[in-house]
């Protein structure tokens, strides 16, 4: 096989990983501190693209400067959906939770078919054709940028659990609930806020998208089966875990690409999640349960 | 004290309710006094005709699902204005408007749905998939269905007698697109190494790639195996990056709106050198948001479709109609869609009858002659597809900086001249 064609390939791969992976961290930090698994996250990350979208076409802002906005915006819409939803019914069975957030799920999307129409919407942002030439190899600007970005708020935000104060909190409260109670932890106030955080992460991730994929009210709805998976494959509740689960993903869906034919490459992601489930069920970086 | 309480707000409701009708009806007959209606002279007015749409008007397709329902509306809308169907007395044509969300179940169970609520035929559903498990329904519950949009040849065949395509077949597809291909290669003297296949890989995109390969095998130059990849797909690089790989001069791209958009984007990121892109039968590439997002990558694009015909004098005025309704120009699919409802009143009207029985006697001696799409009349044969429906080659051209779809070939209808090979996209 050509040597540039494997090595663009590769990197294409790696890249759209660190993508995936900080798509997945939201989903993965919820699950950890709350026990709860986010059905409406791919309906979260489309409206982080909307409102990249809409700031992109009303202001002209780039959506790697409002990307923060979209965090910001989404963190909010994730802290009240908790709060007023999600809390509620937090010592209910399961099954509630998820028809609770595929309700909410359903809301957001078809809000967005009402607001903006079923069109796929691609703008031309500045960076949306930008390319690099490294030896032969084409690299997507966009892609290395989000990339990047997706690493270090990732170990901003793994940071933040080990040292600050509120990260601590948030860890006590998914360590155990009851306890943090005890000592006096606001417990319903920080689990709004770590909804929040994992909605915010994603909400950013979906503005930076825009620049390489269209976006209409059910972009999302993948996203969320493919964070499902990266999660799983990473340990739940694990943030590097996602982080390293997403790569795996991303490579083995462009070398499955490849090596085989494009039609097999969510085979191939589909088989490495069983592999996983049969022989390290905690998940990559998981600890025993 | 409560209950008299409830009482009175009862009686009150009451009053209110039987003055509102009595108020109402007066008005009603007085507005039907003045305005002289005629059918108010007779005692009654006909019964609505109701027709069943449905379009994939949510889910990946809604995009395109809104423009069809649109064109099936503008069709209802226009027999309503010109005095509904004249030998029922004049009846209105009623839409009733079903969502198959671009899923073949929902399609299916949505088409039942109409039918109960008294849909005396069905119209509709742009996908093959979608417009096969219809075509098995219908025959069921004998209602004629009519598919506007929809190329997959088992359709028809399933439908035991009861649907006819007014759109062309996969085969009415495959065979002009090579026609046009080896004119435009015969014209030019240019020469083709290779070409490479993508397609989606839902059940259109598998019966439309299959069909164009089967019909390629004409051409003087091979053609790579198709590049398969989900509809709503999220990433597209590593597929083009495989095109690349595999030095071909053309792309042939079985496409929807969203991915043909990732797809020009990430063959001008990678720099793939190709001299065409051409559709051989898909949406995608003509649509407005397409032209107005993807601007000059959007240009020189080819797409081989059952377009509108730029002869037909009662297409400006049709497509002129569209575009006053709904804004947005009309394409091939709000065309057919058109189409479709035209050509089923035309079969109510010679039946004479709402009998599910007689409007399926009536379309199939069907010689619809206003045929606003390229092809002549509409006429099916015994299977129910349209032995008249073929396409035209369209290509995306800037005409005084406005760019839009314009018909190159065939020659007689062509408003513009094709531009191939186009140049490379990161050189315009």
């Amino acid at each position: 096989m050509d040597p540039i064609y494997f090595s663009q390939v590769l990197i294409q791969g790696i890249l759209m990983g660190g993508i995936y992976g900080f798509i997945a961290m939201g989903l993965s930090l919820i699950f950890g501190v709350l026990k709860v698994i986010n059905f409406a996250h791919g309906e979260m990350l489309t409206w982080g693209m909307y409102i990249a979208y809409v700031l992109f076409i009303w202001v002209g802002l780039d959506p790697f400067v409002s990307f923060l906005i979209s965090g910001i915006l989404v963190f909010f819409g994730g802290y009240l959906i908790q709060r007023i939803l999600v809390n509620p019914i937090m010592d209910y069975h399961e099954a509630m939770q998820v028809l609770l957030l595929i309700g909410v799920s359903l809301v957001l999307t078809n809000l967005a078919l009402l607001i903006w129409g079923p069109d796929p919407r691609s703008p031309q942002t500045s960076l949306a054709l930008s390319t690099m030439h490294v030896q032969g190899v084409i690299i997507d600007t966009v892609r290395i940028i989000v990339f990047v970005i997706s690493v270090c708020i990732t170990l901003i935000l793994f940071m933040f659990l080990k040292k600050t104060d509120l990260g601590m909190t948030i860890r006590a409260a998914a360590d155990n609930r009851l306890g943090a109670r005890l000592v006096g932890v606001s417990v319903n106030h920080v689990s709004a806020i770590t909804f929040g955080i994992g909605a915010a992460c994603v909400g950013m991730s979906g503005a930076m998208l825009l620049p390489i994929l269209p976006v209409s009210p059910g972009v999302g709805e993948p996203f969320t089966l493919t964070s499902f998976v990266i999660v799983i494959l990473g340990g739940m509740g694990n943030l590097i875990g996602a982080l390293i689960g997403g790569l795996i993903i991303g490579i083995a869906e462009s070398m499955g690409a490849i090596l085989w034919s494009p039609s097999l490459k969510q085979l191939v992601s589909f088989v490495i999640l069983i592999l996983i489930m049969l022989f390290r069920p905690q998940g990559i970086m998981g600890g025993k349960r | 004290m409560k209950d008299s309480k409830r009482k009175k707000k009862q009686i009150g409701k009451k009053m209110d309710r039987r003055t509102f009708i009595t108020v109402s009806a007066k008005a009603v007959a007085s507005a039907g006094i003045i305005a002289g209606f005629p059918a108010v002279l007779r005692g009654a007015s006909p019964p609505e005709i109701k027709i069943g749409s449905i379009q994939p008007v949510s889910g990946p397709l809604a995009v395109i699902g809104k423009t069809t329902r649109q064109g099936n509306q503008l069709a209802v809308n226009e027999i309503n204005r010109a005095g509904g169907i004249k030998s029922l007395g004049g009846a209105k044509l009623k839409l009733l408007l079903g969502d198959s969300e671009s899923k073949p179940d929902v399609g299916r169970s949505e088409a039942e749905r109409l039918i109960k609520e008294g849909a005396v035929a069905v119209i509709g559903p742009f996908q093959s998939g979608v417009a096969m498990a219809i075509s098995t329904l219908c025959k069921q519950r004998k209602t004629p269905f009519v598919v506007d949009v929809g190329l997959a040849e088992p359709i028809t065949k399933s439908g035991g007698g009861w649907v006819f395509r007014v759109f062309p077949t996969g085969t009415q597809f495959a065979i002009p697109v090579v026609k046009y291909l080896k004119q435009m290669l015969s014209e030019t003297g240019v020469n083709i190494k290779k070409g490479a296949l993508t397609t989606t890989g839902d059940f259109f995109g598998k019966a439309m790639s299959g069909l164009f390969l089967k019909h390629a095998k004409d051409l003087p130059f091979p053609i790579e195996e198709p590049i398969y990849y989900p509809l709503g797909t999220k990433e597209l690089s590593t597929e083009i990056a495989k095109v690349k790989a595999s030095k071909a001069d053309i792309l042939f791209s079985v496409a929807r709106p969203s991915d043909a958009k990732m797809i020009v984007r990430e063959l001008y990121k990678q720099r793939v050198p190709l001299k065409a892109i051409i559709s051989p039968g898909s949406p995608g590439y003509f649509e407005p948001s397409f032209m107005k997002e993807m601007d000059k990558l959007a240009e020189y694009v080819l797409t081989n479709a059952p377009w509108l015909n730029p002869l037909s004098p009662k297409m400006k005025q049709v497509a002129k109609a569209y575009q006053n309704a709904y804004g947005g120009y009309m394409d091939n699919n709000s065309g057919y869609a058109y189409m479709g409802v035209m050509v089923l009143a035309d079969a109510i009207g010679r039946a004479g009858s709402t009998d599910k029985k007689a409007i399926r006697e009536a379309l199939t001696k069907t010689n619809y002659k206003e045929n606003i799409m390229v092809g002549g009349h509409v006429k099916f044969n015994e299977i129910g597809d349209n032995i008249n429906a073929t396409t035209a080659m369209i290509q995306n051209l800037r005409k005084n900086g406005k760019l839009a779809p314009r018909v190159v070939l065939p020659k007689n209808m062509a408003v513009a001249k094709y531009v191939f090979p186009a140049p490379p996209m990161w050189e315009r």
